[in-house]
């Protein structure tokens, strides 16, 4: 090692010594302290006794010097008043010695660099934790969304089932629908003997046979463009010219019964076919929806209750119609005249029997 | 007199620092200040049968474990790893440093700090992880220096650890 001049030297012991703090302490090989000297009293140790056992003095000490390997240099360490010291323990004649040397500017200095470049990087991880989360929670909004559609499309195929798509629609921002419609046609048309032959047939080939008769008065009022509103029993209402309105309604509901009638024909019953009394009458009537839960469209009026009794007075495989409707029909429908036929509630009656 | 030596080991922000500072002073601080080098603490602890005063090493928690500085543990009797429940990457190195040190030292007793456990809305840990460090035969705590949850339990027991 070069050798300083002696001024330097003494200055930089002077410098040292003053700058840093300088303490030291020697252990004896039974860890006892043999010598001691410098500004212990800078870092809490003025009361050092030298004799004693070090650890039970300098608590940091605690199990430090068994099996040691020097030198040993610990930084930074923030002793218990407070100070902070660079330990630098080194190896004596019989002895470790112990120096401390004050490191707080130095720790104040790297705290300040570390206190940044903590927080930084705490922040970051918080941000791209509250990311994760915010993508989670769209994930399950969007999920959330998909059912709600789903049971929404779901909703609005069964209100469709049951109720004209322009009712439905209207249902959804009114709670009341009520509707005069001055020209449609209704028409009613049950099954011949149903009771009686049901009674033979048993319940799964009558429901067989009801369930075919329903969907082909489905299929035909499509067809047809007009309106199934209910079946009641074996019997099933039909009705053309509402929910919008149209000048042949009564040649819609014509066709209707021609070819429902002709459906019944083809379908087999107790191992006959199927045979229809039917009846129209067209007029005024009035539709609407009534009651909140259970939705049901349905007409009332006259018209409804008059087209009802001229089905029952109908001959199997008859389509009655009344002089209302055989007007509106004119002469592109083949007609016979049946005369004025008594009606219960409603009195004599103009009819004619639709033929094609 | 009864004196053990005990290091506090765990990534930078765990808690070390504020559970030394609940566990020592009875006291906890929102102010995050992040420690450099070691600061040493000491606090008598009441066993059954005996008192030991345990003198705490609160080990700075480095960014880069590559730079942790093996001399401090030198002589500690036990440790304890400090985990951040709503910080699932400071369990592997929690349990990383435990390996260096037992590398370094040989298995020392050891009990587990899952802390901040009052931030319940972030908390970011498993059960099964958590059950995980028991079946090293490492009592686990869920802690808060903030509220001082299960914080006396926790050194408390490494205490007991230590002077068997």
């Amino acid at each position: 090692m070069e050798k300083l001049p002696d001024e330097v030297r003494s200055w930089l012991y002077n410098y040292v010594y003053t700058e840093r703090y300088v303490a030291y302490l020697k252990i004896d090989t039974d860890l006892v302290v043999a010598q001691k000297g410098g500004k212990l009293d800078h870092y809490g140790l003025s009361s050092l006794r030298i004799g004693k056992p070090v650890a039970e003095q300098i608590e940091l000490m605690e199990g430090l010097l068994t099996d040691i390997e020097l030198p040993l240099h610990m930084p930074m360490m923030e002793l218990p008043n407070g100070q902070v010291a660079d330990l630098h323990l080194f190896d004596g004649n019989a002895g470790t010695w112990v120096l401390f040397l004050d490191a707080t500017a130095e720790r104040d200095n790297q705290q300040r660099m570390q206190q940044k470049a903590y927080e930084m990087t705490l922040l970051q991880e918080r941000e791209r934790q509250l990311n994760e989360a915010l993508l989670e929670t769209n994930e399950a909004l969007r999920q959330t969304q998909e059912g709600l559609s789903r049971e929404y499309a779901r909703s609005e195929a069964l209100l469709l089932n049951i109720l004209p798509a322009s009712i439905a629609e209207r249902l959804k921002t009114q709670e009341q629908i009520a509707d005069n419609h001055s020209d449609v046609s209704v028409l009613f048309a049950d099954i011949v003997g149903f009771t009686e032959r049901a009674r033979s047939v048993g319940a799964e080939p009558t429901l067989a046979v009801l369930n075919s008769f329903f969907k082909a008065a489905d299929q035909l009022s499509e067809q047809y463009g007009c309106e199934k509103i209910k079946t009641i029993g074996d019997c099933v209402m039909v009705v053309a010219g509402l929910p919008v309105a149209r000048p042949d309604h009564a040649k819609a509901l014509a066709n209707f019964a021609l070819n429902i009638r002709n459906a019944g024909g083809r379908l087999s019953f107790g191992g006959v076919p199927l045979r229809l009394r039917i009846g129209i009458h067209s007029g005024p009537i009035v539709a609407g929806v009534i009651g909140k839960r259970r939705f049901a469209y349905d007409l009332w009026g006259d018209t409804v209750n008059l087209a009802a009794r001229i089905q029952t007075s109908a001959e199997p495989d008859e389509i009655r119609i009344s002089d209302a409707t055989h007007k509106l029909l004119g002469p592109g429908s083949a007609c016979d005249p049946l005369g004025a036929i008594e009606l219960r509630g409603a009195g004599r009656v103009e009819i004619w029997r639709l033929v094609a | 007199m009864l004196q053990r030596k005990i290091c506090m080991l765990g990534g930078f922000g765990v808690g070390k620092t504020s559970l030394v500072r609940r566990f020592v002073k009875s006291i906890f601080s929102e102010t995050y200040l992040t420690t450099v080098g070691v600061k040493i603490d000491k606090k008598s602890v009441e066993l059954p049968d005996k008192t030991v005063d345990l003198i705490l090493w609160d080990l700075a928690g480095e960014d880069d474990i590559g730079s942790f500085r093996m001399s401090y543990v030198k002589g500690a009797t036990g440790l304890v790893l400090v985990v951040d429940g709503t910080r699932p990457a400071t369990l592997s190195v929690a349990l990383t440093l435990r390996e260096r040190t037992e590398a370094e030292f040989g298995a020392l007793p050891c009990v587990v700090l899952f802390n901040k456990s009052d931030l319940a809305d972030r908390w970011a840990l498993s059960a099964s992880e958590i059950d995980e460090t028991k079946q090293h035969g490492w009592p686990a705590y869920l802690t808060s220096a903030l509220t001082g949850e299960h914080v006396d339990d926790a050194f408390r027991q490494i205490a007991s650890m230590v002077v068997g």
